[in-house]
């Protein structure tokens, strides 16, 4: 690495972890991997379109255009606030705007995956380009209960109840539907390098307490073949080009390479008629940008992780079971893009498979071969500095969780036994298991 | 460029009153930290107004609001100075109707809205010095306080200078040394500061982020990228230039509004007290206009009334031509030939070290192709108001064109003048 570039990335790196109390840029470190001044580039170019402002075509702003005809924000930062996760409106009227819902009806596409909406396809869009109506509104109506633990403490739940309003293309009967949050963006080109064969194997290991744990197998659209899922609250996407090809023509509306329709369905007419600028909307270079850039966001490193009270927490993390799906640790394989990315330890916590996690969080709507009530384990890499980076921030797919305890309290299914020995910890233990989830 | 079709336009305003949130449209170009800051406070003051964005750069944003129906928007919000002023000569505002009352009328020399009170700034942002303070001590250089302090010889090759081809900000720069010291004294003090500095081609932030790095230990910047950066912990400082200039972002209600209700309660908003606190959210760090605001944000925070008071803010904006003039006349004569200009003055000032008098060498390449009357020239300021732009590149124009026939002409007066610089220099066995 030259000066110059060690420069810079040694003051990003600086910048995000020399100042313990201020560390809301700790999501948009480059990993120190980063070697080049031409790579460096390729970094700031991805992270310039990660939070460009696309714009309705046909506009002199050629490189931006290409908004909707159907989108819900105009930004990729809009649902990933520094790199972080969204968040769930509190109010039921107001609108979401780092969150969105998906939508299909019973059965599966031509690849096992969801079967769209035939009219409003696989995500409410509430937002139009001039001449096309937006999709409608979705609300959030909060339903509250009380948990109390073993020792006494209570804590108050709620739970989304999904509505619908403005429907601007008809009644949305028999419909499944799925809120979901914006993900945590950093750390993706690590997990995209951890091999399917250490899936697999993850999932075939015995495991305690009735965990199982199963593998996805989803579509590939750029290779024709159902291959293992990582990436997705259900682990429906294969790789991260995908994803973010997939993100980008759901929420914003713009065609790749992967996805060349405009996001209408055959019943949307003025979205089938809407001007559009050149296609694809995002060229593969472009495309490439993004993807070099959300590989290469590096997880924030573990704070404090020698410190006695951390390492009694992390004990008692083990102890717990939580550690049998969020797996503190993995190495990667061949990254198929970026040897840079190939054969790391890392410690993202999680062990990207798919488990059961009960009838509280199942959202009754099958993805591939994820049921209703499986998701992917979520890593905790970086959970420790949401509070910091992203208040208010909500915890799980739909962001009902407010607090890192909520968010344990709603676990069931296979976790439930692990949730049991929670609840029933004194306090003092429960807070050191606190200070270790915060030390991630 | 094509334009929407008026029956898409009228079935899209349908689409909107027909739904009971009754959307009001604002089109800005502002970041997506500061839309969603100000759509999600506004929601929540008056839940039964929804907005929505619509977004555009500022030299994008002419031709959609020349559109039939001014393209569906009820509201201009931008920091694009002449953009509301060319659309108030054509009556696209209707009088925004809200109470002023506590709204200045000018700060410095920058007016804060127009006489009959169309448009109205809601938020400012400075010009400045983007410093590292570690850097700086290892260099042995103390803090500059203006522009002439730039030309210390210890900040040689450490100032990040945003190139004013590239970034949208820099033509202003320049605009305020032209206007504080004058035209020639200014122009010299650039050729110097050219002949230092590195350019820097990419956007605002990541002038922040070399000095932040260390990679520069100076950088000329706009306040709310570097407050932002040193909110994040980044090991940088900002000062703002005893002779500064400042950039007002205005507010203008469409004359074609369909929800000029909603759009007034939009305006009355951004001007609130409320709404101008919200300028010092640490992911937006803007200038508040309503003075009283100032009392209740944190002493650090920048007042830019008091600043003003001391004579801090007396630019006075240009015309949009003006700037393009002097953004056209740095890059023929000082950015395409910036590693040979650089050359020359490092020559220079060994020479000069060495204690030679090199005023003649330095006149070569310091005295500008064009004097500050003949840019003044309705006809010369005529070629840049009709230049196309894409953004923070100008299109190139054609020799065949009496534009590109004028940079030509800079161009060739770089390239003999730098010449006969390297000539004098040669003589005297430099």
């Amino acid at each position: 690495m030259n000066t110059r570039c060690a420069l810079l990335v040694l003051g990003l790196l600086l910048s995000a972890g020399g100042h313990a109390e201020v560390q809301r840029e700790a999501f948009a470190q480059p990993l120190p991997a980063l070697a080049s001044d031409a790579q460096l580039d390729q970094f700031f170019k991805g992270r310039g379109l990660f939070r460009q402002a696309w714009v309705i075509a046909p506009s002199a702003d050629e490189s931006a255009q290409g908004l909707g005809p159907l989108y819900n924000r105009i930004t990729c930062i809009a649902c990933h606030p520094r790199n972080g996760r969204g968040q769930a409106p509190g109010d039921s009227e107001a609108p979401m705007r780092s969150m969105l819902v998906r939508l299909s009806v019973p059965g599966t596409d031509a690849h096992g995956g969801v079967l769209p909406h035939p009219v409003y396809g696989d995500q409410l869009n509430e937002n139009g380009i001039p001449g096309v109506p937006g999709e409608g509104r979705a609300h959030l109506d909060w339903q509250y209960s009380e948990v109390t633990l073993d020792d006494g403490q209570r804590v108050e739940l709620r739970e989304p109840r999904i509505r619908f309003s403005e429907l601007a293309y008809g009644a949305l009967n028999d419909v499944q539907t799925s809120a979901r949050v914006g993900s945590a963006v950093f750390g993706l080109g690590l997990l995209e390098a951890v091999d399917a064969q250490t899936l697999q194997q993850l999932a075939s290991a015995p495991k305690a307490d009735g965990v199982a744990g199963r593998v996805n197998w989803v579509w590939s659209v750029e290779r024709q073949r159902l291959e293992v899922g990582r990436f997705g609250l259900k682990a429906n996407q294969p790789d991260l080009p995908q994803q973010i090809a997939s993100a980008l023509h759901g929420d914003l509306g713009i065609t790749t390479a992967l996805y060349p329709q405009q996001n209408c369905t055959p019943a949307q007419i003025e979205c089938q008629q809407a001007e559009r600028g050149p296609q694809p909307e995002l060229d593969a270079q472009r495309l490439s940008a993004l993807h070099f850039y959300l590989a290469h966001l590096a997880a924030p490193p573990r704070r404090k992780r020698d410190a006695a009270p951390i390492k009694q927490g992390e004990q008692l993390f083990s102890e717990l079971g939580c550690g049998q799906c969020h797996i503190p640790r993995l190495t990667t394989g061949q990254h198929p893009n970026y040897p840079a990315l190939s054969r790391q330890p890392i410690e993202p916590y999680t062990d990207l498979l798919l488990h059961d996690m009960g009838a509280g969080l199942a959202d009754h709507r099958p993805d591939y071969l994820a049921s209703g009530r499986e998701w992917r384990t979520a890593p905790l890499w970086g959970l420790g500095l949401s509070e910091v980076i992203t208040p208010g921030a909500g915890y799980l797919h739909d962001g009902r969780a407010r607090t890192v305890t909520e968010a344990i309290l709603w676990h069931d299914g296979e976790a439930r036994p692990a949730r049991e020995r929670f609840s029933a910890l004194p306090a003092a233990q429960r807070e050191l298991l606190m200070g270790f989830l915060r030390s991630l | 460029m094509r334009r929407f079709k008026p029956w898409l336009l009228a079935l899209w305003s349908m689409s909107a009153l027909a739904a009971s949130g009754e959307p009001v449209v604002v089109m800005t170009s502002y970041p997506e930290e500061v839309m969603s800051r100000f759509e999600e406070a506004f929601s929540e003051a008056h839940p039964q107004w929804r907005v929505q964005i619509l977004w555009r750069q500022g030299y994008d944003a002419l031709p959609w609001l020349r559109q039939p129906e001014q393209g569906g928007v009820d509201v201009y919000w931008a920091p694009s100075p002449g953009n509301f002023e060319r659309l108030a000569a054509e009556n696209a505002w209707q009088p925004l109707g809200v109470d002023l009352r506590g709204l200045p009328a000018r700060i410095g020399a920058t007016p804060l809205r127009d006489a009959q009170a169309r448009y109205q700034a809601t938020e400012l942002a400075g010009y400045g010095f983007a410093s590292n303070p570690q850097r700086l001590l290892q260099l042995g250089a103390p803090t500059p306080k203006d522009w002439p302090d730039l030309l210390d010889p210890r900040l040689r090759e450490h100032i990040a200078l945003p190139d004013p081809a590239r970034v949208g900000y820099a033509p202003v720069l320049l605009d305020i040394v032209l206007q504080a010291y004058g035209w020639e004294r200014g122009w010299a003090l650039w050729s110097e500061l050219a002949g230092r500095a590195r350019l820097v081609s990419r956007g605002g932030s990541l002038v922040s982020d070399e000095v932040a790095s260390g990679r520069s230990a100076l950088g000329l910047s706009i306040d709310f990228f570097v407050a932002s950066a040193i909110s994040n912990g980044q090991p940088v400082r900002f000062t703002y230039p005893v002779h500064g200039g400042l950039n007002p972002a205005h507010i203008a209600i469409s004359a074609a509004s369909k929800h000029p209700d909603g759009a007034r309660a939009f305006v009355r908003f951004v001007l609130s007290e409320a709404g101008q606190r919200l300028l010092a959210d640490p992911e937006i760090r803007k200038l508040p206009v309503r003075p009283d605001v100032y009392r209740s944000l944190p002493a650090h925070y920048p007042n830019s009334f008091r600043s003003a008071q001391r004579g801090t803010f007396a630019y006075h904006n240009s015309s949009a031509e003006r700037l393009a003039l002097v953004t056209s006349l740095f890059v023929q004569w000082l950015g395409q030939p910036h590693e040979r200009l650089n050359a020359l003055w490092q020559r220079i000032h060994a020479g000069e070290a060495a204690g030679h008098d090199l005023s003649a060498v330095r006149a070569c390449l310091s005295e500008p192709p064009v004097s500050a009357s003949a840019a003044e020239a309705p006809a010369l300021l005529a070629l840049f108001a009709a230049r196309p732009s894409a953004g923070m590149d100008s299109v190139p124009t054609s020799e065949q064109e009496p534009l590109g026939q004028q940079e030509i002409a800079w161009q060739f007066y770089s390239a003999q003048r730098q010449a006969e610089a390297q000539r004098l220099l040669e003589a005297m066995g430099l």
